[in-house]
Parts: structure tokens; C-alpha cells; sequence
């Protein structure tokens, strides 16, 4: 039976990890529940997301959270420009599927082609910086990123809830024509969230790169684990997506401290099937 | 066999033949490998095409199967010592069961189409590349297979790999073939269009995509079995790849999902392409191509080049400039018009939700007759026909078909006890042709024909409704009246004793109309008992021998028409109470 | 005000209206019936802007609908309730009312839109945080109702709302419309309910198969032989 201190470490770790899937979902999240699009390219968006605050930060020795400022509108835009080609093209559902992944290898071509196969790793101060929680060490990058998701989950909840515009989103989901015999535009609806999805891919991005070795072949590595969350968290729901990212990756840490780290996957997969088996109505 | 036919087959074997000479003629070791990889690739698209192409269920986890396979040989050839050719049916086999298995859970949920279907195979890949990985299977390091004997046919050890493959691609892409040729074929195809409707036809949906799924995955197996010992060295990223998965998806979309030999242009194509464009920066750019096409492909070509092939071959259709009804001969019925019951309803109650919609409907219809079933909108006349024909079940109450219990019994079974239904909304298989649709029933309904006999039939039904000209049309091509005789058509193919039409008449022109209502008259002439919902009054009087009126979810009255549209409780229900 | 001419509404190549000609002027309470299937959906959908027309013309005070997006049809004065109430089932009471005034000129009024609704429809008041998909069909048609007048409409189209009703709450809907209207409201009524409509209506169209097939005051057009041909055939 591991120590305490393991486990609690472990949890640590699953909750920080937890909050990176969340903010690689969220946007897959919104745009699959309320635009009824699997937008897989937000994985290779946020990898791009990733590789180009690597390329500004280091080469321009800006501070990775500066880079935020160029890589977050230039992603709105292209988000924008994405939806623009799925409305011209009437793109959804499966088709959606198979466009974003064909999406997705174009986008991991051109980042093999720029960064090349080799792994890349962000330097940066707040990687070494932990903090001391009694006998548990808090990384601060992963602290962060927990924040980020939670505040990106918290305040986008929020919006759809409270704001009109995010009731507007959400009663174009329902019912598109009648929210439009009521004055809401249902494209620029889709463009806005599409570019939304895409700024939130380049957030999570920043915080890969700031957390993890990057290599263009990792970004199929978390396609399923986030799917996992995704639906089973409810599509469009961005605090259930939080939530059940939260306890995936809970999950994933226990079993690795448990038993041994390969079995990790399993969790997730598992976990998805089942939910995929006992509710698929989405 | 028409001629076109044997002259396709005999090309089919001639290349056979000489590619499988290939090895003798001593090429260099690149020409082997090219070809041995293009057929490495038609196997696997054609068997992927196999449950995703014709069904209609898009696998991304067609590398789980193919691992399996790889794996299979790879521990019983290392581990056991068993001889590389006895491994190959058993890695086709292990693929396969782990295929069935899947299916006979997944394939029961109703829910789980499309999207979810591929999520969930998706998933089982990595869940499969984990414990591969993760027990003594592989373990980690991989599986070293350089000094397994491999028989050396026609000089070496790599021909007899490159002719088992070639011997593989060359089964797939015939198993296809005779796949489609088949019932099994037209079932799967009617389940990729309209599951539903296929359902209600008597397809076996359920076993015919179980069976589908596992011969696609013992292909597979079986392709992994001879990959694992081409390459020598097998470890799970490179075998698990979703990059297979996509690769296999692709070449399928572009050579065409709706074709037998589609998958295998696609695969050739791409192969070839990829093969040729080796080395550093292309071999970037050639991925970056590869999703390109993937995208255009789904966008553009629906159809694959093998669709563009077959629109561009197709037979002109002749123009028909009104639809007739010709006295063309169909088979009379031997039933008797003796005015017994044949369905009978009594006490049916059906809510959805807290919405009443049949509220207790009692009634009969008589066999021989054309009853009306007619009533206010919401009254719960549509409703009816769903629970009568088994699309819904019936809260509480009983139905009776010729006496046997039909209450909550499933749609195919109630279709296969001789009772038939159009739709409001015209279904048809949108890809298959009109012929074929027609078919579709008399394939599968009771008696079931086979795929010539049915077709002979279908001809007959067609000539009965007017469509003969239209057979090998899409239904797409043809308009709204000729959809709805359609409909008909297929409904009228499985022979039924009693037919329920829903709003057959609704959109037609007051010409068309008259040749509508002629149809329903010789369809009960030749034996089969009529119930339609109608709204236009006038054709319901005409039509019908009795008419049943519908409100609030019960029956308000019945009788000979006449009578009924003069009773003052009809004419508050539609009129309001200051007509009455 | 409202002004329709030989409008034209097909669905690929069936036509479900043809040649369709209505006009309904300032505060004039205006009725459409008809039988089952005979287009009276389609026909107020294509009005408000839910459907596209093939030909013909659609205007209101002048301004060619026809020529407009879909979503630009609200600002205009028009508002729909829907066959079926389509309320946004899993929003609340309050936020399907709130979504009535989405555009810009009526969301300003919003607090006072909503008190005239709720005292319009008192029950809403109380159940204004529930789920608008969980409440009966009267209220949720209420709901329909009040969402169309958060948008403070010029022109208030209703797609026969006492459809699936009890006949004391059709009742109560039918003093309900009478009531908008005597507030000023011109009003578009689209029924079945034949007695009920003429009753509050000053005049109505009969529409059979698509067609208008007669028209005039709504008393004459109460003994008129040809509603009840339309409904009950010939005889």
C-alpha cells in the first residue's frame, strides 16, 4: 500500500493533468454540443498552439504568457476561417469527423515540416519553481494550468448561463429556427464559437509546452483520453467537462502510482466505452 | 453469367496469374516490396470498406484488428514455434472472434451510429495496444521475428510473403465482390442508407452487421499475420497506429465506399503515390497531401472515383413522361374477400411524455376492404400507424393480425406476418436504385426470394405502379409522386395481406390524383385489404368502402362514408360545436 | 400593413402553397383555416420568415420580406408562435421569455415586457425557474405566447395554439389572443378550430390544398357552404 504521501502526490499530478485535458476539451466540447461538429483539428491546434509559443518564447526570449497575446487572436481568426469552410461546404456530423482529422495530419505535417521530428522542450522559470503543500510538492506550471482550466471552465459556464449571448448559443442548439424567428444569427453564432474553440486550443497549448516535451506524433496521444472527458461530461456542458476531466486524469495518476504507469490509458478508454455503451444518446 | 461478367473475371484472374509470376522473373528486391505493399493496402481498405463502406458503420479502429492479428503470429511463431502458414488463419481468426465479440455488444445498442461508433472503436485500439503493451505479449521492447523460417516458395522467403499477400488482396477484393453481389450485400447497403426502414423490411440488421464486422477483421488478422513477418520486428506504436486507420478510411473514401473494387483503386493510388514520394521532405508533404485528398475526397466526391466511373457508365434512363398505371401482371393474392376481420384493435393507448395520443382506439378493418382513417390534425391518426406496425409499442391494449397477437411485437416481425406500410415522408434507400429498393422487400420480406428472383418481382411491382421505365434510377431522380408510388411499390413487393398507407395522396396534383386512387383500387382488386390516412376529403369518399374517424385519440365514428361525414359529432370535431 | 401576393412555398418539388394572396391591415385580427394538410403551417412559416418562397411577394409596411435573412425578420414587428409551442425546452421559463426580446429595439423594454407577461399569464411568475420542456402543454403554450410578446410585435402570427388542448384551456387561449388584440396588436390566426376562430376573428381566409379557395368577413364566412366542403367534402 503506497504512502500518503504518494497518493496525495499522485492525486496532485492527476489533478494538474486533469486540468490540461480540460482545457483541450473545452473547446471540442462547446463546438460539438451546441454546433454538432467533431472538431478533432482543436488537438492539432493546440499543438500548434504549443510549438508556436515554444518558437516565440524562446527565440524572442519572450515570457510564455506574453506569447499569449500574439497566438490567442490569430487562432480566433482561424477558428473563424475554419467554420467559414464547414458553412460553405454544409460539413457536419461525420463528415466533420473525417474533415478535421484529414485537418489534423495536414497541420501535423506542417509542424514536423517547421519544428522537424525532434523533441522539443520549452525552458522556462516556472518549471523548476514548486511549491511545498506540507510534504507535497506543487509544481507551479501544473498549479497554473489547474487555475487556467478552472477559470476558462468557471467563467465560459458562466457566460452561457448568464450572458444573453450565451443564451442566444444555447437556444440556437435547441432549436436554430426559432432562435432566428427571434433575431439571433445563427452564423455568426458558429463563427463566434468556432473562433472561441480555437482561442481555448491555444491556451491549453501554452500550457502543454510549458509542462510537457513536445513532438508532433503526441498529439494523437490525447485524443482519446480528452474524447473521454468530453462526453462524459456531457457535450456543452463546461463544468461537467471539467469535472469528469478532473477524475479521468485522477484516475489515470492513481493507477500509475498504484500499479504501473502503463496501465494508465486503460483507465480513460475503459471509461469511454462504457459511457459510449450505457448512454449514447449525447 | 452475362458476358461483361466473365470478361471481368477472367481479367481478374490474368493479373492474378501474373503478378503472382512476378517473383520468378528475379526483380529487383523494391519491385516486390512496392507491390507487396499495395496489396498489404488493398487488403486492408477492401475489408475496412467491408462494414464501413457497405454498412455504413466507419471503424476507426480497423488497426486493432490488425494488431491482433500481427500479434497473433508474431507470440505463436517466437513462443511456440508454430509454423508461420498455420498462424496466418488463426491470426485471421483471433481478429475476427475479437470483431464478433465487439459487435455482438456494440451492434445491440440502438444508439451508438456514426460518430459514436467510431469514437468507440477508436477507443478499443488503444485500450487493445495497452494490454498488448502492457503484458508479456510485447511487454515493451517489441517482438523480434528475423529468425523465424518463413517457406521459401518460387525462390525466396520474401516472394512466398509477397504471394501470400498478393493471394490475400485478391480474396478481399473477390469476398467484396461477392459480398455485394449477394442478399447479405443489398442488406448491408439498405442498413447504411435507412437502418430503420431496412428493420421494418426484415433485414436481419443485427447478424448481417455482426457477420460483416468479423470477416473484415479476420482480413485484417489475417494481413497482420503476414506484415509481422515482412517487417521482422513488430513493436505496438507501429502497429496500433491510428495513422492505419485513417490511411485504410482514405484510400476507400477516394477509390469509392459503394464500390467493390473502389477501395482497392484508392489503395493503389495512394500506395503507388506514397511509395514514389519518398525520402525526407516529401515524405512530410506526402502526408500533408494525404489529408488533403482526404478532405477534398469527403467533400467533393462522395462517391469515390469508382462512383464517378459508374455514373459516367450508366445506362441513359428514359424519360417518362406521366407516370401510368399499366395493367402489367402481378400476382393475385388468394385471399378472400370475405369481409372477416383482419386487423383488430381494441383499447390502444400510446402516450409520449405526458402527451395522450391514443387514448383507447378500438376498431377493425375487414379483409377485402379499403377502410379511411381520417380525423383532426393531432387526433393521433399517424400514431396509430406507427403502433399498429410495430414502430412504436402500444402502452396498453391489444392488436390482433388474423387473429394472432401483434401488440408488442417487433417491426420486422409484424412485417414479416404480411402487413405493410408507406410513410408520410417518402424513405428509400437514397444509393440504391429503385429496382433495387423494391427488391430490398421482396428480398426480405415472406416468403424470402433470392437476390434474381427478387429482382424479377420487383420488376413486376414496378410495372404494376408505373415506375418500369424508372428502375435503375436513384430515387433521387425522381419527384414526389413518383417516390410515394415507390413507397408503394416496395410496400406492395413483400406480398402483404394488409397494407397501411400514410397520407399517400398529400402533395399530388388533382390529375395525378385520379391515377393515385385507380392504384389503391387494384391493389385491393388483387387481394391485399387497404387502410390510408387521408386528409382530402373528397378522394376518401370516393375510396373508401368505410371510413373511421379519429379525435382526441379515440375513435368518434364509424360507418359507410356518407353516413359518417353527416353525423353531427364528426362535424363538431372539425367544425367547432356552432356547426353541429 | 400586412401584405401578401401570390406567394409561392415549395418543398423541393412538391408545392405546398400556391398563388396565395392575404392581407391584414393595422390591429385587424386576421384568421387563415382550414383542414388538416392543407398548408396552414407552411403558409405562416413562410411569413415569418422560418421558410423560403419560391415566388411572389411578402411585404410589411412596405418593406420586401422576401429580400431578408431569416433572422432579420423580428425587427420588423413580427412574431411567431409556432405549431407546437417549440419553446427551448431546456432553458427556463424566464429564459425562453427573455429570448422573445433577443433583438436590440425590444430587449430594451425587457423588464417592463416581462412584468405585462407575467401578469398576462400569472402562473409563469411562479414557475419562471423551472424548465420550460417540464411544464403542461397550456402552460408551455402560454410560454409561446408571452415569448412572442417580449418582442413587442406589430404583427403577432399564431400557428394554432390550441392545438393538443383541453377545451377550457383552448378556451382561455382564444380570450388570450382576443385580449393582445384589443391591446393593439394586429393579429394573423392560423386554425383548425373553425367556430372558435371566426368568433373573435373581423375576417378570414379559407386555405384548402394550398390554395386560398375563399375569403371575406368572418360572420358571412361562418354560413358559407364552402368551409365545410373544404373540411367535409363534397356532398
Amino acid at each position: 500500500m503506497p504512502s500518503p504521501t504518494l497518493i496525495g502526490q499522485a492525486l496532485l499530478a492527476g489533478l494538474f493533468t486533469g486540468g490540461l485535458y480540460a482545457l483541450l476539451g473545452l473547446g471540442l466540447s462547446l463546438t460539438w454540443g451546441l454546433l454538432r461538429l467533431i472538431n478533432l483539428v482543436n488537438f492539432a491546434l493546440a499543438f500548434l498552439g504549443a510549438y508556436l509559443t515554444y518558437h516565440i518564447a524562446t527565440a524572442w526570449r519572450f515570457d510564455p504568457f506574453l506569447t499569449l497575446a500574439i497566438v490567442v487572436p490569430a487562432f480566433f481568426v482561424l477558428g473563424v476561417v475554419l467554420q467559414l469552410g464547414f458553412l460553405r461546404f454544409e460539413i457536419h456530423e461525420l463528415t466533420s469527423l473525417i474533415v478535421t482529422f484529414g485537418l489534423t495530419v495536414i497541420l501535423e505535417s506542417l509542424i514536423q515540416w517547421i519544428w522537424t521530428a525532434d523533441f522539443r522542450r520549452l525552458e522556462t522559470p516556472y518549471a523548476r519553481s514548486t511549491l511545498k503543500l506540507g510534504t507535497l510538492f506543487v509544481g507551479v506550471t501544473g498549479l497554473m494550468g489547474f487555475v487556467a482550466a478552472a477559470a476558462l471552465t468557471l467563467s465560459t459556464w458562466a457566460w452561457l448561463r448568464w450572458s444573453y449571448l450565451g443564451k442566444a448559443v444555447r437556444a440556437s442548439a435547441e432549436d436554430g429556427a426559432m432562435a432566428a424567428a427571434f433575431g439571433v444569427d445563427r452564423r455568426r453564432v458558429a463563427l463566434l464559437l468556432s473562433g472561441l474553440s480555437a482561442a481555448y486550443a491555444a491556451v491549453a497549448g501554452l500550457f502543454i509546452a510549458m509542462s510537457h516535451t513536445l513532438a508532433p506524433s503526441q498529439i494523437y496521444a490525447w485524443m482519446g483520453v480528452v474524447f473521454a472527458a468530453v462526453i462524459i461530461g456531457r457535450l456543452g456542458n463546461a463544468l461537467g467537462l471539467f469535472t469528469a476531466a478532473i477524475f479521468i486524469a485522477a484516475s489515470e495518476a492513481l493507477t500509475m502510482a498504484v500499479t504501473s504507469p502503463g496501465w494508465a490509458p486503460l483507465v480513460s478508454f475503459t471509461l469511454l466505452i462504457v459511457v459510449l455503451l450505457l448512454r449514447p444518446e449525447l | 453469367m452475362t458476358k461483361r461478367r466473365m470478361a471481368a473475371a477472367l481479367a481478374f484472374l490474368a493479373c492474378g496469374v501474373l503478378l503472382a509470376l512476378l517473383p520468378a522473373l528475379q526483380p529487383p528486391a523494391f519491385y516486390e516490396t512496392f507491390l507487396y505493399l499495395i496489396f498489404f493496402w488493398v487488403a486492408l481498405a477492401t475489408s475496412w470498406n467491408l462494414i464501413s463502406g457497405y454498412a455504413g458503420y466507419f471503424s476507426f479502429g480497423h488497426a486493432a484488428f490488425f494488431g491482433s492479428g500481427v500479434y497473433t503470429t508474431a507470440t505463436l511463431t517466437s513462443k511456440y514455434a508454430v509454423p508461420f502458414l498455420v498462424t496466418l488463419p488463426l491470426a485471421g481468426l483471433v481478429a475476427a472472434l475479437l470483431g464478433c465479440g465487439i459487435g455482438l455488444v456494440v451492434f445491440r445498442v440502438r444508439g451508438v451510429r456514426g460518430e459514436l461508433f467510431a469514437l468507440l472503436t477508436l477507443a478499443i485500439t488503444f485500450v487493445l495496444a495497452t494490454i498488448v503493451l502492457n503484458t508479456p505479449i510485447d511487454g515493451g521492447p517489441g517482438v523480434f521475428l528475423a529468425a523465424v523460417p518463413v517457406p521459401a516458395w518460387l525462390g525466396s522467403s520474401h516472394a512466398t510473403l509477397y504471394l501470400l499477400s498478393l493471394i490475400v488482396a485478391l480474396g478481399s477484393v473477390a469476398t467484396a465482390f461477392a459480398v455485394q453481389s449477394s442478399r447479405w450485400g443489398t442488406g448491408l447497403f439498405a442498413i447504411r442508407d435507412d437502418e430503420d426502414v431496412g428493420e421494418v423490411l426484415g433485414v436481419p440488421t443485427y447478424r448481417y452487421k455482426v457477420l460483416a464486422f468479423a470477416v473484415s477483421c479476420f482480413i485484417a488478422g489475417v494481413v497482420g499475420g503476414i506484415y509481422a513477418l515482412f517487417v521482422t520486428y513488430v513493436t505496438v506504436p507501429d502497429v496500433f497506429s491510428i495513422g492505419l486507420a485513417v490511411d485504410a478510411i482514405m484510400m476507400a473514401a477516394l477509390g469509392g465506399t459503394r464500390s467493390w473494387i473502389g477501395p482497392a483503386i484508392g489503395a493503389a493510388i495512394v500506395s503507388g503515390l506514397t511509395q514514389t514520394l519518398t525520402g525526407g521532405q516529401s515524405a512530410i508533404l506526402n502526408r500533408a497531401l494525404i489529408g488533403a485528398v482526404l478532405i477534398v475526397v469527403i467533400v467533393f466526391l462522395p462517391d469515390g472515383v469508382a462512383g464517378g466511373l459508374a455514373r459516367w457508365g450508366r445506362r441513359p434512363r428514359s424519360t417518362l413522361a406521366a407516370v401510368t398505371v399499366t395493367t402489367a401482371s402481378v400476382p393475385a393474392r388468394q385471399q378472400q374477400a370475405n369481409g372477416m376481420p383482419l386487423l383488430r384493435c381494441s383499447e390502444v393507448r400510446k402516450a409520449f411524455r405526458g402527451l395522450q395520443a391514443l387514448t383507447g382506439v378500438t376498431l377493425e378493418a375487414r379483409a377485402g376492404e379499403i377502410l379511411g382513417l381520417i380525423g383532426p390534425n393531432g387526433s393521433g391518426k399517424s400514431t396509430l400507424i406507427n403502433v399498429i406496425s410495430g414502430y412504436y409499442q402500444a402502452d396498453f391494449g391489444r392488436i390482433t393480425f388474423d387473429g394472432q397477437e401483434i401488440t408488442r411485437v417487433e417491426g420486422h416481425r409484424i412485417a414479416g406476418l404480411g402487413l405493410s406500410r408507406t410513410y408520410q415522408i417518402p424513405r428509400s434507400c437514397r444509393r440504391l436504385t429503385v429496382l433495387d429498393n423494391v427488391a430490398l422487400s421482396a428480398m426480405f420480406g415472406v416468403p424470402a426470394l433470392g437476390r434474381e428472383a427478387a429482382r424479377s418481382e420487383a420488376r413486376s411491382w414496378l410495372g404494376f405502379t408505373g415506375l418500369a421505365a424508372k428502375a435503375d434510377a436513384l430515387p433521387a431522380e425522381l419527384n414526389l409522386h413518383e417516390r410515394k408510388f415507390l413507397d408503394l411499390a416496395r410496400a406492395l413487393a413483400a406480398q402483404p395481406r394488409l397494407i397501411l398507407m400514410d397520407e399517400v395522396l398529400s402533395g399530388l396534383t388533382p390529375a395525378q390524383m385520379v391515377g393515385a386512387v385507380a392504384l389503391v383500387r387494384k391493389i385491393r382488386a388483387q387481394g391485399t385489404t387497404v387502410i390510408f390516412v387521408e386528409h382530402i376529403m373528397s378522394a376518401v369518399i370516393d375510396l373508401a368502402d368505410r371510413i373511421v374517424v379519429l379525435a382526441g385519440g379515440q375513435v368518434l365514428a364509424e360507418g359507410l362514408p356518407r353516413d359518417v361525414m353527416r353525423d353531427p359529432a364528426v362535424i363538431r370535431a372539425y367544425l367547432g360545436r356552432a356547426y353541429a | 400593413m400586412l401584405d401578401v401576393a401570390r406567394l409561392e412555398v415549395a418543398y423541393g418539388d412538391a408545392v405546398a402553397i400556391h398563388d396565395a394572396s392575404l392581407v391584414v391591415s393595422e390591429r385587424e385580427l386576421v384568421t387563415v383555416v382550414g383542414p388538416n394538410g392543407a398548408g396552414k403551417t407552411t403558409l405562416i412559416n413562410a411569413l415569418a420568415g422560418l421558410l423560403p418562397t419560391r415566388a411572389g411577394t411578402l411585404r410589411l409596411d412596405g418593406v420586401d420580406l422576401r429580400s431578408l435573412p431569416p433572422h432579420h425578420f423580428c425587427r420588423h414587428g413580427i412574431a411567431l408562435v409556432p405549431e407546437g409551442r417549440r419553446l427551448f425546452g431546456a432553458m427556463t421559463v424566464e429564459e425562453n421569455l427573455e429570448m422573445g426580446c433577443y433583438a436590440a429595439a425590444p430587449r430594451a423594454h425587457r423588464v417592463e415586457s416581462l412584468d405585462r407577461v407575467y401578469a398576462l399569464f400569472s402562473i409563469l411568475r411562479e414557475r419562471r425557474r423551472q424548465a420550460a420542456g417540464s411544464l403542461s402543454g397550456g402552460q408551455q403554450q402560454m410560454v409561446a405566447i408571452g415569448r412572442a410578446l417580449m418582442a413587442r410585435p406589430r404583427l403577432l402570427l399564431l400557428d394554432e395554439p390550441s392545438l393538443g388542448l383541453a377545451p377550457a384551456v383552448a378556451d382561455h387561449v382564444f380570450e388570450v389572443v382576443a385580449a393582445i388584440h384589443a391591446d393593439g396588436v394586429a393579429v394573423l390566426l392560423v386554425e383548425q378550430n373553425v367556430a372558435q376562430a371566426l368568433a373573435i376573428a373581423a375576417r378570414a381566409y379559407v386555405l384548402e390544398q394550398g390554395r386560398i379557395v375563399a375569403e371575406g368577413v368572418a360572420a358571412d364566412l361562418a354560413q358559407d357552404a364552402r368551409i365545410r366542403e373544404a373540411y367535409l367534402g363534397r356532398q
